[in-house]
């Protein structure tokens, strides 16, 4: 038995497949390419597969983590060429490790945001400089007002071609999880002109002390 | 470019990759080196259409050829729709993205007849004329359909510029053939559909003129231009050397059937009165148990599937059931794919067949006994005895089963009050079944109850009855509720207008056209869908043409009157039809093929018997 941490890229049309089909897909895609997964005993005997950290319907990544264990071991190149020919468009598996972080040690991402309007610009800084972001969450106990400003870090903004590029990082895993479209509301709300997300883009984890999550 | 304009609106609608396309198994081309170009429409959501077995058998056979390049198309969900209407988005191809009505063929399939209007909906949002007559004299698209309900095609004959009959694998790229040449040629449309109409199995309905009787009735139907005045269905004779594709698309989503399936045989020896599939698919052909092994094989080998289907009419009557689970459960077993057989049929479910699919995944039990008493089963020609029902049970039982579910119709010809009441005794007595059954399984026992109401089809021998009416299936609904005494039977029975359209639009003949048109122009998209389907919708637009649903779902037709597909054949003969229909009248069975041959005459394009004469 081994386990292997598969790092991969969704893009293009393939980021319309949700978390759950993205599941299914690579479940597939790993018979086809006929490597020796490991399947878990007892009744409904199923393939070890994980996704650490799930990625948003729309969302595009270049860092996607998916860990595997087969019953034997195989070498990184071997795995990288059994199990790109069996993927569909879109998804491309560009390293192979062992797993060192778990889910657990997961704490934020980075994503590159590409967005279209009016004024974008300056309605970004004036959207940044209010004192408290509230959106509204829905908990289990109903909906609840929370401030999502020290969440959001922006390492990166530019002007390009009539776009506005955003590099964020926000928190991400089991903890307080926010998702890119969480600000991208807000800041549409905000602005009130139309703002049309053009790119979402996962280009990173980090684990919580700030390290890749490697 | 459109594929921009799709994509800037695919994350606003509910499973966006319905849409997009790109799925593994799919097939690409370069348009720049492909003669003709289909797109294969299936009118009804991804959902559905991704379930379908014959589209793929067809996109995978049409693509085998090298210049002929076949696509997939769905009709849109609700919110997908509007946004297309209100983004000008025309309806698009799965795999290119490309407009709908730059292709040369937009082909349909008709499985279901409530499938009538998506079918106008989508022609509409694909921006191609809906009436035929509309489109012109260029070659292109030419709008075609295939699929059981070819078998009357009269309702929509306003809008087809032909129909396919039969199974598709030879006959398609015999058009795609005549089509390619004669466009090369610089032919017109009317000039290639009157060379079509010479392929065997195509039918060009502007080539034929139907006259009325003053009751309502077909009075004749009379081919011009040299278009025969029978077409005969194709039918492919070896099933060993057809066809079979060894891959198919695999989506993302979770579709209605969501696996791969091996075609285990065509026809059906059964002869149920009511099942017209059982006629239309004539004749019985199976594969041999090493086709389907491989087939079946092959398809898991390339799509990574985890379910492998057995697909046909009646699998267990396969000549070789057992050499073909076991081959299959070879391979399965110990890779984890899961082998299932929908189409089991009680009389001869043997427990080593029942045994070998235990071995995989326990799950309910389904059987169709169609009617609840012997009587009427023995009118249905349903060759399904009580001891039988309760033999299987107690095997299922045995075997660890909790679950059954029984189905039935209601409204069938001759039924009583007695034969409803027999649907609840059935049932009552799987349940005391259970209960004495010694070795019994732990779960909680239950037993379904479903009725649908019969809806009489063409090529049937039940064609010439009427359906029965609403207020009467609501009537022998609540005598079945009132017999129903245990809590472990579970009746699901529901009453909508939708069956008496199905039984309107299945014998209707080309008048219905028009309500078909208004409907639409209504509102009606995904008639099939129960939230969409809108029964008011469908009265105003008979009323509005003068016609009366009654006349085509709840007349008895005489023996000798003109069916509006008396043009058509599909090898059973009508005089066939006419006999069992007295045979069932007089509550007399017909045994199954295999026994005794009841001289249908599907035969005929084998050029021998079915199956070899039993010694006497």
């Amino acid at each position: 038995m081994q386990d292997y941490r598969i790092v991969f890229e969704k893009r293009g049309r393939v980021k319309y497949i949700s978390h759950l089909d993205l599941n299914r897909c690579m479940l597939r895609a790993v018979r086809r390419s006929g490597l020796p997964a490991w399947y878990t005993e007892g009744f409904h005997p199923h393939m070890y597969l994980m996704f650490p950290l799930a990625l948003s319907l729309g969302a595009e990544s270049t860092c996607e983590v998916m860990d595997i264990r087969l019953t034997q071991e195989v070498p990184p190149e071997e795995i990288l060429a059994r199990l790109n020919p069996a993927l569909p468009e879109g998804l491309k598996a560009y390293e192979v490790r062992e797993p060192k972080n778990v889910t657990q040690d997961i704490g934020s991402a980075e994503y590159e945001v590409t967005l279209v309007g009016e004024d974008l610009a300056a309605k970004w800084d004036a959207f940044l400089s209010q004192e408290q972001i509230l959106i509204e969450k829905k908990t289990k106990k109903g909906m609840k007002e929370l401030d999502i400003k020290p969440k959001i870090t922006v390492t990166d903004v530019s002007e390009a071609d009539g776009a506005l590029h955003l590099t964020l990082r926000l928190p991400a895993g089991n903890e307080g999880n926010i998702n890119v479209s969480v600000v991208t509301d807000a800041f549409a709300k905000f602005a009130e002109t139309g703002v049309l997300v053009r790119k979402v883009l996962r280009t990173k984890i980090f684990c919580l002390d700030g390290a890749v999550f490697f | 470019m459109l594929k921009d304009k799709i994509e800037a609106h695919l994350l606003e609608v509910q499973r966006p990759s319905r849409y997009s396309g790109g799925e593994v198994g799919q097939v690409m081309k370069d348009k720049s080196k492909v003669d003709v170009r289909f797109a294969f429409c299936f009118p009804d959501i991804y959902d559905v259409g991704m379930s379908h077995l014959g589209m793929k058998i067809l996109y995978s056979l049409i693509n085998e050829r090298e210049n002929y390049w076949c696509e997939r198309v769905f009709a849109p969900w609700e919110d997908m729709e509007e946004i297309m209407r209100r983004e000008d988005i025309p309806l698009y191809a799965l795999e290119s993205l490309d407009p709908v009505k730059d292709f040369d063929f937009i082909g349909f399939t008709l499985q279901y007849e409530m499938s009538y209007t998506c079918i106008l909906n989508m022609l509409d949002l694909a921006g191609v004329p809906i009436l035929q007559k509309d489109r012109g004299e260029a070659i292109a698209p030419i709008v075609c359909a295939g699929g059981p309900c070819c078998c009357n095609p009269e309702p929509l004959c306003d809008f087809f510029d032909l129909f396919i009959l039969g199974e598709g694998e030879e006959v398609n790229l015999e058009l795609m053939d005549l089509y390619k040449d004669m466009r090369d040629a610089g032919s017109t449309r009317s000039e290639f559909l009157r060379a079509a109409a010479k392929i065997p199995g195509i039918y060009v309905p502007s080539l034929y003129d139907v006259a009325y009787n003053e009751d309502g009735t077909v009075c004749s139907v009379t081919p011009k231009d040299g278009a025969p005045a029978v077409v005969q269905k194709r039918v492919m004779t070896d099933m060993d050397k057809s066809y079979y594709p060894d891959n198919v698309v695999v989506p993302f989503i979770e579709v209605v059937h969501d696996r791969v399936s091996v075609e285990v045989l065509r026809g059906c020896i059964r002869g149920c009165r009511f099942c017209q599939a059982g006629f239309l698919y004539r004749p019985f052909r199976e594969k041999s148990a090493e086709t389907i092994v491989r087939q079946g094989i092959a398809l898991c080998e390339h799509s990574g599937y985890d379910e492998l289907s057995l697909s046909s009419l009646s699998t267990s009557d396969h000549s070789q059931i057992e050499g073909v689970l076991d081959g299959l459960l070879d391979y399965t077993a110990d890779r984890h794919i899961n082998l299932s057989l929908p189409s089991l049929r009680i009389d001869n479910f043997s427990e080593s067949v029942l045994e070998k699919i235990t071995t995989v995944r326990k799950s309910g039990l389904t059987f169709a006994p169609e009617a609840g008493t012997q009587r009427l089963r023995d009118v249905i020609n349903k060759n399904v005895t009580e001891d039988e029902v309760m033999r299987t049970c107690s095997i299922a039982f045995q075997g660890g089963y909790t679950q059954v579910k029984l189905y039935f119709m209601m409204g069938l010809p001759t039924e009583t009050d007695e034969d409803i009441v027999g649907i609840a005794d059935l049932a009552q007595k799987v349940v005391n079944l259970f209960y004495d059954t010694p070795e019994r399984p732990k779960g909680k026992l239950q037993v379904s109850i479903s009725t649908a109401t019969f809806v009489p089809k063409p090529f049937t021998p039940f064609e010439f009855e009427p359906q029965t009416e609403k207020a009467e299936i609501i009537r022998k609904q609540q005598v079945l509720r009132a017999a129903i005494k245990s809590k472990k039977i579970k009746a699901s029975m529901h009453i909508s207008d939708v069956s008496q359209m199905e039984a309107v639009l299945a014998r209707g003949d080309r008048r219905l056209g028009a309500v078909l048109y208004d409907v639409w122009k209504d509102g009606g998209h995904l008639d099939a869908w129960d939230d969409f389907f809108v029964a008011e919708r469908w009265y105003a637009a008979f009323e509005k043409n003068g016609l009366d649903p009654a006349f085509y779902a709840n007349r008895k037709r005489s023996y000798d009157e003109v069916m509006p597909w008396d043009h058509l054949d599909y090898m059973v003969s009508k005089k066939f039809l006419i006999h069992e229909n007295e045979k069932a009248h007089a509550e007399q069975t017909t045994p199954p093929c295999r026994d005794f041959c009841g001289g249908c005459g599907a035969n005929q394009c084998l050029g021998r018997a079915c199956f070899p004469k039993k010694e006497a």
